[in-house]
């Protein structure tokens, strides 16, 4: 099961498995962030070319707002499908 | 060859973890194995449930493991022709604000397979990915 929550000073949880199923009620939820965010990946399991296409245009939205956007606590396998994606040198991943 | 059919449908995602799960356990293969054999499927069946819209059949799901080699056919009957290997390629070196959307879920197939073979016949789109899981 798939959560995403947005917390305080701009922290987004993401818990679960992120497929394709679960892109809109990502994109529902991210659509309230207008700040500079740090998203925790330490409970997420999963994520396909849908969650990464919905943390792409997150990215491009805060940035061209002018605001930073981090990623960090990825586990080895999440943090593969950014390097597959050629990601990990491209977004700031901590 | 473990096989089960899927509703053409994004929300049949669910229960192709479980057909999925059911398989990994079956043959024991460790959860560091299993995360891009899922990958792999999930970017397939999306691909064919968002080009195949209108045909009322289910997709078809196969596995089959032999000693370290590892088999996901995927068909879709009465479809038009949608050939995935000649997909165009991810540039995956161009900056982030200049990237469109779509292509990713390919690019990771092509990452991760050993091979990707793609036949049409009789209306029907079969693809077949082999991957070598290593011990």
């Amino acid at each position: 099961m798939f959560d995403i929550q947005i917390g305080e000073g701009g922290l987004i949880t993401l818990s679960g498995r992120f497929d394709a199923a679960q892109e809109e009620k990502a994109i529902a939820a991210l659509r309230g962030v207008n700040q500079s965010a740090t998203m925790d990946f330490g409970a997420l399991d999963y994520i396909s070319s849908s969650g990464i296409g919905v943390i792409i245009e997150t990215y491009k939205r805060l940035h061209g707002a002018g605001h930073e956007f981090r990623l960090v606590n990825m586990n080895p396998r999440v943090r593969n499908v950014f390097a597959y994606a050629g990601l990990d040198k491209l977004l700031r991943i901590e | 060859m473990l096989e089960c059919c899927f509703r053409r449908d994004i929300a049949s995602l669910e229960a192709m973890w479980e057909f999925l799960a059911g398989f990994f356990a079956a043959h024991d293969v460790a959860a560091s194995r299993a995360f891009d054999i899922e990958l792999v499927l999930e970017e397939l069946f999306t691909n064919m449930v968002k080009y195949g819209r209108g045909a009322g059949h289910d997709i078809e799901v196969g596995l089959a493991l032999e000693g370290t080699l590892l088999t996901i056919v995927l068909r879709d009957r009465d479809v038009e022709p949608w050939d995935v290997t000649q997909a165009a390629e991810v540039d995956t070196a161009r900056p982030l604000l200049e990237r469109k959307a779509g292509g990713l879920g390919l690019h990771f197939v092509r990452q991760i397979a050993d091979r990707l073979d793609y036949e049409y016949t009789d209306r029907t789109s079969i693809i077949t990915v082999t991957k070598r899981l290593e011990a």
